[in-house]
Parts: C-alpha cells; structure tokens; sequence
C-alpha cells in the first residue's frame, strides 16, 4: 500500500466515522419510532426494533393540534422566506452596489438581532404582536422569524451580488435596460442560486425556530415543534409519538434541502461569466 | 472554521467576518461557505470583496437612482407586510359575536384534568373555554415574559406549585374562594402552599403523591412468604418502615434479573419525602426559611435513599442518573420489585406489561415520623392583569365544585378529599386510598415557598443526591457542601 493509498484510507475512514457520528440521532430517531410503543421506552435502550411497527405514527397523528400544527409551520415558514427574500434582495443590491456609508453601517446594524438572545427580543416582540392585534397568528410568528433570518439573508445576498461583476449591468444598460430591468433581468437570474440558497436558510431557520414560537402562538398558531414537545409532560415521556412526530416533521425539509441543492449545484455550475 | 475558510478562500474580508463569523450560526456558516463556494465557482472571485466596504461601486448613471432603489425596496417591504398581515387574523380574548370566551393556560400533561370541567362550564355559562397547551418547561418561560410584560394571551394559569411564590405578584387574591368548607376539603399541605404570605393565590385543581407500588404476585406467593419469614423472622408485606423495605428489597434482590427497588438519582423528590419521614420540620428550609439541609433529618433520609444503592446494591445500575421514565420503565419491564412513584402511574401500566395486573399500591413508607410524602399538586390562578377577571374566577370556583370530573381524566388525579373518597371503593381506583393516607399524613409536608426552589434543585439538591450515590460517599460532608450552596442561592 503506498502512502498515498494509506492517507486516502485514513481520510475516507475519518469521514464515515464523521458521518456516522452525525447521521447517529437522526438513525436512532427513525429507528425508535419504528419501535412498539413499550421498546421505544425500555431501559437499557437498544437500537434496532424488536418488532418493526407504525403504531407510534397512527398515535402521533391522531394527536389533536398535529395537522393543523404542520399547516402553522409551514405557512409561518413560507411567509418568513418570501418576507426574507424579498427584503433582502433589495438592501443587499443597494449594499453593495451604492457603497454609501449609511449602507455599511445598515449592514452591520441588521446584525443586532443576532446579538442578543433572541428570549430578550421574543417578550417585546409578544408586546408589539399584541398591540398589532395580530397575536397567535403565523403572520406573528413570520414577522419574529424574520428578525431572525433577515439579517443572515441580506449578509448573504450581499457576498452573492459581490460577486456578480458590474461590467454584467454595464452591458445590459448599454444594450438598452434600465438599472431596474438589468436587476430584475440580468442579475436576478444570475443569481438565482443565491437566492434559493437564502431562501432554503431562511426557510430552515423558521422550520426549526421553538422559542419565538413558544412565546407567541397559543392555540391557533401552534407550530409542530410545541405540539413535539408536549409529548414529554410532567407524567411522563410519550418517546414513541415523540420521535415518530419528529421524524414526520423531518421530512418535508430534507426533501426540500435535497430539492434545492440540486439547484445549488445547477447554479454553480452553468457559470454565466467565464473567470 | 469560518476563518480558516477564510484564508483558504485567499480574500475573504478581515472585519466584517470576524463580526460575523462571532455572531453566525453553525447553520448560517454553512450558508456563508455556500455563498463563498458560489462566487469561487460562478465568477472566480471571493465573496465580501472591498467594493462592499464601499470601494469600486457601479456608476450612478444607468437609470435607476437611489431614491428609486429605495422607493422599489420600501414598496416591496410594504407589500409583503400587507400581504401577510392579512394572512393572519384576529386574536382570541372574545368568541365571535361578542360571546363570552376564556383562555385558560396549561401543561401538555394536565390539559386532559381540565378539559371535562371546561366543558361544563362552557355548558353551564356559555363561556367558550380554549386551552393554550405548553411543554413544562415551555409553560414557565412562557408565565415569566406574559406575566412580567403585563401582555397576556390567557385568563387562567395552571401553576405548578413551585412557582406559586414566583409569580404570587403577578396573581390576584383568591382568598374568597378559600371558605372553611373548602380548606376542609382540601389536604393540609396543599392548604399551606396555596398561600403566599398569607394571601390565597391559588385553588389547588389536582394533586398527586409518591406512593408505594409492589408486585402482588410476588409479595402474595406462599414460597416466598416462606423463605422471607425464615430468613428475616416476619412476615413479608408491603413495606411500611424503613426496615421493612430494606428487607424485602434485599430479599427480591435476584443476580441481576430481578432487584428489589429502584434509587432514582436525577430526581429529588424521593429524598425530600424520606426527611420529611425522618421527622424534619421541614425540606432543605424550615418555616422561618433558613436552611436545614444538614440537620440529622437530612443525613438519615440521605443514608437510608444512598445505602439502598451503595451497601445494600438492591438497586439497578446507574442509579445516578436514573430519572422517573426510567424507573417505571424499570418497573413496567419487571425488572424491580418496588417502586416509590406518583400515585397516577398505578392505572397506566401497559397491557402488554409482564407486570399488567400483578401490582399492588400502599402508602409510601414511613421512618420515625410515619408516612410521609411530598405532594405535586397544581393551581389554578387567576393574572391580575386578565380583563376578564370575573369570567376566570368563575372558571376557578367551578372547577373546584366540580374536581370530581377531573378523575374521569387520563390522568384520574384530583385536588378535594372527597372527590378522592368518591372513587377509592371503585375497581381501578385502588391506588386512591394509599395516596389519601399518604396525603393526609401529618409529616407530609409542601416544598419550601421559595421562588428560588427550582434554582436550588438543580444546582444543589440533585447534584449532591448523584455525588451520594457512591460507595466512598461523605453524606455529612455532602451536606455541608449543600448547605453553604443553598445559603449562597438565598442570599
């Protein structure tokens, strides 16, 4: 075996052991929710199934509050991404296009929300929600993700528009576009991968999000991360519904993580500008 | 990592990254090496490059100006606002069409205790009763932001008794409620924890108790009977003394198959039920609030809970960090002969337990002082700041006349003595006698009213429990470790 071989060895064993390391929880997650009800809770735990079943899914479902908790996540999290793109699109083009010091201080000001913890912001924002009449609601909940994930969208549509070269613009004006059309028509496409790469963060931060949703939903809003959690009560742990409720809710952003980098990978690839 | 792509990267921008690589995520670095990978591949230039510091921005000269930049952003932003403001809707406080309607807050395992009560209530007033259901630990961030903002998105609060004195400001009065008929109904320690100097700030809606769950098959079986009383000289029964549950936990003690009982060291309220048995005035702080934690009361409860694990080894491995799940699921599998546990888990064995049908319930044990238990019960209480005070006082008083219902529950726990004696002839209601007895008990006593009581448990009550559940264990030392912890946390 020659050095080199070794070292590949040696890096390829490093890696699935990262993976495995990393892939582990969410294995033993769908693993225990494939367990009957009283293995998914025996003490010691074991991995695999006795006897593989859906019974923890049919309990999970038939749970009150579950649907229309996936209703309240989703539309709260489509909400938050479109809220965030469409935002940050334009303040990271003027960012980065105008260059003026009120932009770089903008830039660095959008980053406060992130310096706090966000329980410091969530009790205003519960204040502020209420006072709008729009407690309870996903709009509510849309609006405090947002603070959450503008920010990162305008620091990432900002490194995207950077490294769109001028000259791109130049010639779409020379060629008879406004600076609003070469946007819309030239650069927007150009960065499309961009975009659905802030979209798919933004996407993700809202679809995970607990606390924010902790402190402003209550009955009508309810997101699935709360409905999860109350699996586990003062009188005991439903670990079966928990995990095959987590699991369910894993679905739908892995598929669309899977779905997007593809277009991730397209976006590189197709190179509009030869470097 | 961020920094080291970075230089990888070969110009990543020095100081917006270092702000921003401090700030972000572990999610958002992925973004940001996304975005980096991005422009290496799209353009073979790096993100972040001078011109957003300012520096070789685009002329200002190709049709859309500033001002116009702006005027696009701010009608965007305001159209998407519009857009989702109106996906929303109204929020709760009032039905529709002005009906009475009332929010009533709760933990995800005791909405089931309140529902049939709310129920009748909507049926008896008209009033419209919505549940606002919160993980536990969910429910006390979510009281803490509600109740200090003074913004409430409830009427009625089911409090733990442990954060009655927390938020016994943030509470109105309920002392009207609190006739002599009531108090007598009620258990003398849920009496005394439902006052916050002096001022009623709570009705106690249910209310449960560790009691004494044995094998019936095992405790009952005639060779077993035999070979106990040949080998310690009495008759095996379901333990009532110290000694009692010390024998029969050695005697089911079976080379790792079967053991006597289970020493559950991720929870504290074992112990504190063991010294309230030993003859303590109190847990950890007496009435007067200073700390007691190394009186001989203490150290006895703490010697006879540890030695179950570190002398006598009738206990599972890992009891360290043994918490409730874990040991009813101990139980439930058949593995322990007994087990101190919360009175409602008696009907919730499940069916295809090797246990189903072979438990018996009795009192929880008792020391020098007789029984003796900690009670959990849970309060109703009304925010000073609801406007519908009258309607969640009306909620309150209904539910205590009608406590009874709440046994219908999932979790068939009550708060009155009575609605408890109504049931405890009743076939599925056996553990309900055991926990009266256990309730009822004059050593049974509330945990100290203190708004630094869930601080003080898992800084100093279960780290020192863990630290005694060692062979080499220093109980007195322990104990005087915890007691300058506790004094520091009062202070």
């Amino acid at each position: 075996m020659t050095p080199r071989t070794s070292t590949r060895t040696l890096l390829w064993a490093l890696l699935t052991s990262i993976v495995v390391l990393y892939a582990f929880p969410f294995a033993y997650l769908i693993l225990t929710s494939l367990k009957l009800p009283t293995d998914a809770i025996a003490v010691p735990p074991t991995v695999l199934p006795k006897a593989w079943s859906l019974e923890n899914y049919g309990t999970a479902l038939a749970t009150p509050g579950v649907i229309p908790s996936f209703i309240n996540s989703t539309s709260t999290a489509v909400i938050s991404t479109v809220l965030s793109v469409l935002l940050a699109v334009p303040a990271a083009y003027g960012i980065t296009r105008y260059g003026t010091v009120s932009g770089r201080i903008f830039i660095m000001l959008a980053l406060v929300t992130r310096m706090v913890p966000p329980v410091a912001i969530g009790v205003p924002l519960v204040t502020l929600m209420s006072t709008a009449g729009i407690t309870d609601t996903p709009t509510a909940l849309a609006l405090a993700h947002t603070t959450i994930s503008l920010p990162l969208s305008i620091w990432l549509m900002a490194s995207f528009f950077e490294a769109v070269p001028p000259s791109l613009e130049e010639a779409a004006v020379v060629d008879g576009c406004t600076r609003l059309q070469a946007l819309v028509r030239i650069v927007v496409p150009v960065v499309g991968g961009g975009i659905a790469v802030t979209a798919i963060f933004a996407f993700l931060a809202s679809w995970n999000e607990f606390l924010f949703a902790l402190l402003l939903t209550a009955v009508r809003a309810q997101t699935t991360p709360i409905v999860i959690a109350n699996f586990q009560t003062q009188y005991g742990l439903q670990w079966g519904p928990m995990t095959a409720l987590a699991t369910l809710y894993s679905v739908p952003v892995v598929l669309f993580t899977l779905l997007l980098q593809r277009r991730i990978v397209a976006g590189m690839t197709l190179g509009a500008v030869k470097g | 990592m961020l920094n080291r792509f970075c230089k990888r990267g070969g110009s990543f921008h020095g100081h917006y990254d270092k702000v921003s690589g401090a700030l972000l995520t572990s999610l958002d670095m992925q973004a940001y090496v996304c975005a980096n990978v991005f422009a290496q591949q799209r353009f073979g230039v790096h993100r972040m490059s001078p011109r957003l510091m300012g520096e070789g921005t685009m002329p200002h000269n190709s049709g859309l100006s500033r001002r116009d930049l702006l005027k696009w952003t701010g009608a965007s932003g305001l159209a998407v606002l519009a857009t989702a403001c109106g996906a929303g809707g109204t929020t709760s406080g009032s039905g529709a069409g002005g009906a009475k309607a009332l929010s009533v807050l709760v933990e995800a395992g005791g909405k089931a205790e309140l529902t049939k009560i709310a129920e009748a209530f909507t049926a008896k007033t008209g009033a419209k009763v919505t549940f606002i259901e919160l993980p536990y630990d969910g429910l006390f961030n979510r009281l803490s932001g509600e109740l200090s903002s003074g913004t409430l998105s409830f009427d009625v609060a089911a409090l733990d008794a442990i954060w009655l004195t927390a938020f016994a400001g943030a509470v109105r009065p309920l002392t009207e409620l609190f006739t002599a008929d009531v108090k007598a109904d009620l258990f003398p320690a849920l009496v005394t924890e439902a006052q916050v100097g002096g001022t009623f700030v709570g009705m106690p809606v249910w209310t449960n108790a560790e009691i004494l769950f044995y094998r019936k098959d095992l405790f009952e079986d005639a060779d077993e009977q035999a070979a106990f009383k040949k080998k310690y000289g009495h008759e095996l029964v379901p333990p009532t003394t110290w000694e009692q549950f010390n024998d029969a936990a050695a005697f089911f003690t079976r080379g790792g198959k079967l053991y006597g009982t289970d020493v559950k060291g991720a929870v504290e309220t074992e112990w504190l039920a063991h010294i309230l048995q030993a003859g303590s005035p109190g847990v950890v702080l007496d009435a007067s609030g200073q700390v007691i934690i190394d009186n001989e009361q203490h150290l006895k409860a703490l010697t006879f809970y540890s030695d179950l694990n570190n002398k006598l080894k009738v206990s599972p491995p890992g009891a360290a960090q043994l918490d409730w799940a874990g040991a009813q699921n101990l139980f439930n599998q058949g593995k322990t002969a007994m087990m101190r546990f919360w009175a409602h888990a008696f009907p919730l064995i499940p069916k295809d337990s090797p246990v189903y049908g072979k438990v018996g319930a009795a009192p929880m044990i008792g020391g020098a002082a007789g029984v003796a238990g900690i009670p959990g019960p849970w309060y109703l209480s009304v925010p000073k700041a609801t406007k519908q005070a009258d309607l969640a006082t009306e909620f309150v008083k209904f539910a205590y006349d009608n406590n009874a219902m709440a046994i219908e529950s999932s979790l068939g726990l009550a708060a009155r003595k009575s609605a408890f004696e109504q049931y405890a002839d009743k076939p599925g209601y056996e553990h309900f006698k055991p926990l009266l007895e256990t309730l009822n008990a004059t050593a049974t006593k509330p945990r100290p009213a203190t708004a630094k009581w869930q601080q003080i448990v898992d800084t100093v009550l279960i780290p020192t429990l863990q630290q005694s559940l060692n062979p080499n264990a220093d109980y007195t030392g322990l104990l005087a470790a915890a007691k300058d912890k506790v004094q520091s946390l009062a202070q």
